[in-house]
């Protein structure tokens, strides 16, 4: 069974294949600023993400973490900067355009459709990728019907992958925490992403759900081949994982680096003991 | 021990995907169905047809319209009554304007006119959300009402100002006008009401529902995932307003047969509309149903019961039965906020149980 749902999903990132080889820049953000009136959320910030790469950044509370990410995937639109995606410049750019690009992300704050059961907000994440229009999904029968057992084979896929089964019909208002973190991964995974961003997966997990969680993010990272970039605050967890490390403080970048480097740069250390700020 | 899943095994996704996964339920559908479709025509008298059954059948549609507005992507709107009258007064112009179009065609084009104008008004969704886009609909109600009195066009200059639909025929048999069988207005709407839910459930339970609903539980999280508000949020104004439409246009040419747009399509229908969708249950294609039952069948039923039975003066009957059918929309609401449709729901699950419930 496993076997096949790897050939299942070998097959989709081929077709997501974009001609940037394994190490390449699949991802480039250059001297992004952004301002919410006088505050300045980021400034100058820049840095790349490898294809294939498991790339996390950190930084204390208020560092603008979440506001990079925001600005990757079309939420916020940066005052200043460039963002390169699979080789392409983009400009001001819808948050729904991203994901048509091959961006998927999860979020802090579970954001899962209350009233839809897990199965439901997984084949959501696939929207997409769905192109028979409402006439045919009117119609059922015939194109629709196909499409959307298709589109279920790759979502049971996951499913397994996940192993969530058994919660397949279960409304996800009514689920555990941990098991709604695993969902909302499942949705990201669902639309096939060049790039997943993942924001504090591991936030408010016990050991045994971060070891869970943990495999999960290096399963998708070597099985998929998907790259992904993420927040935690979990250092031993971010140590653990990531390839490289680009730590943000106070809307600036302080540090670079695969992981042992950015454990003993001194402006980190400040940072998070906290040096007083000149 | 008729309603069981055990032994009801699925084996390909197909199956499980059926809109009544267990096995009686479809043969409970599928009898109500032949019941409907073919018992009911030989015994339906003026009565059953007037003051029951086609005023259930028209309001299912429009409950059913708003559910997809409301109950599925979640946009809150007042402005139902409106989009009847614009279902109205477009299939009276095309009536009369074409009187060789079968009346099916009509009703049909009068949804897509009434679709055009719901994505109109559907636009302000795009800025604002829940109560305040409730008001903006509200203005649509009005807007529109203040239209089809105005000018005088759209009732072809009659000195009444009322609407009045001549005689249509399906097949050659009357289904519009005074001479119109009770019979055949009955399966003229009960047939279109079929197709539609149908329509609608299938609409609901794959990519187009997902988005709908995607956008109603968390619109930032929808819109990061791929679902582009625009498209969504106006698709589902047009599919409701289409549905309401088509119900505007059979409340008009079948049901009424002539109608004046202040008295037949005022505000209170946009309530009507609204509190069957709540009562029946939120997002809920079988709730559509429930609650435009529960709201066409019980004034009759509790006339019928005052003054038939006991003898009640017809004032005072209805008075009452005002106050018990609002008493009873609270004690409803109470019991189960999420409507008659959730009921159901748990009292399948007790069922499925039953009798060894642990």
């Amino acid at each position: 069974m496993n076997v096949h749902i790897r050939e299942d999903m070998s097959r989709h990132t081929l077709r997501a294949d974009d001609g940037i080889a394994t190490g390449g820049d699949l991802l480039k953000v250059d001297n992004i600023s952004l301002s919410f009136g006088g505050v300045k959320a980021i400034s100058d910030i820049s840095f790349d993400v490898r294809k294939g790469e498991i790339r996390a950044i950190i930084g204390p509370n208020g560092a603008g973490k979440t506001s990079m990410l925001n600005v990757i995937n079309g939420f916020y639109h940066p005052q200043e900067g460039v963002i390169t995606f699979r080789g392409k410049t983009r400009s001001r750019m819808r948050p729904h355009e991203a994901a048509r690009q091959g961006i998927a992300r999860t979020f802090q704050n579970i954001a899962l459709f209350k009233g839809m059961s897990t199965l439901d907000n997984i084949m959501t994440g696939r929207i997409t990728l769905q192109k028979r229009n409402m006439f045919w999904h009117g119609l059922w029968a015939g194109p629709a019907e196909r499409e959307e057992i298709e589109h279920r084979e790759a979502v049971e896929g996951i499913i397994d992958f996940l192993e969530i089964e058994h919660i397949r019909k279960t409304p996800v208002g009514s689920l555990p925490y941990g098991l709604q973190k695993r969902v909302e991964l499942g949705r990201a995974l669902a639309a096939e992403p060049a790039l997943l961003l993942l924001d504090e997966p591991m936030a408010g997990m016990n050991l045994e759900e971060k070891e869970d969680m943990s495999r999960f993010i290096l399963d998708v990272n070597q099985q998929f081949g998907t790259t992904i970039a993420l927040i935690e605050h979990d250092m031993g967890v971010v140590m653990d994982l990531s390839d490289r490390v680009v730590v943000l403080d106070y809307g600036r970048k302080i540090g670079d680096g695969p992981p042992d480097e950015v454990r003993n740069n001194q402006d980190v250390i400040d940072a998070y003991l906290g040096v007083p700020h000149e | 021990m008729l309603y069981r899943e055990a032994g009801d095994f699925k084996t390909t996704y197909r199956e499980d995907n059926q809109t009544f996964p267990i096995k009686s339920e479809r043969i409970l559908f599928w009898a109500a169905m032949a019941f409907a479709f073919l018992v009911v025509p030989f015994f339906i008298d003026s009565y059953w047809e007037k003051s029951v059954l086609v005023p259930l059948l028209v309001w299912a549609l429009v409950a059913l319209g708003l559910n997809i507005l409301t109950g599925y992507c979640g946009q809150v709107s007042l402005g139902t009554g409106g989009f009847m009258a614009v279902g109205a007064f477009a299939c009276y112009k095309l009536m009369t304007a074409f009187p060789d179009l079968n009346i099916f065609f009509v009703v049909l084009l009068s949804g897509c006119v009434t679709a055009l104008v719901g994505m109109i008004f559907g636009l302000p969704s795009l800025r604002i959300k829940g109560f305040y886009l409730a008001v903006a609909t509200l203005a649509a109600q009005f807007f529109l009402i203040w239209v089809f009195n105005k000018f005088a066009w759209f009732y072809n200059y009659s000195a009444s100002g009322q609407i009045t639909a001549p005689e249509r025929a399906v097949f050659g048999i009357a289904v519009t006008g005074p001479n119109a069988a009770p019979w055949a207005t009955y399966l003229f709407c009960l047939t279109i009401l079929f197709i539609f839910a149908w329509f609608a459930r299938n609409l609901t339970r794959g990519r187009v529902g997902r988005s709908w609903m995607a956008i109603r539980d968390m619109d930032i999280a929808a819109e990061i995932i791929g679902v582009e508000p625009l498209k969504t949020k106006l698709s589902a104004f047009a599919v409701s307003s289409f549905y309401i439409g088509v119900a505007g246009a059979l409340f008009f040419s079948v049901y009424l047969g002539a109608a004046e747009v202040t008295e037949a399509f005022g505000i209170d229908k946009s309530f009507l509309a609204l509190f069957m969708v709540i009562i029946g249950g939120l997002g809920s294609i079988l709730g559509s149903f429930l609650g435009a039952a529960f709201l066409v069948l019980l004034p009759v039923l509790l006339k019928n019961l005052f003054v038939g039975s006991l003898g009640w003066p017809t004032d005072v009957a209805a008075h009452i039965q005002i106050m018990l059918i609002g008493g009873l929309i609270v004690f409803f609401l109470i019991v189960e906020p999420h409507g008659l449709a959730q009921l159901w729901r748990l009292a399948k699950e007790k069922l499925r149980l039953w009798p060894f419930p642990y």
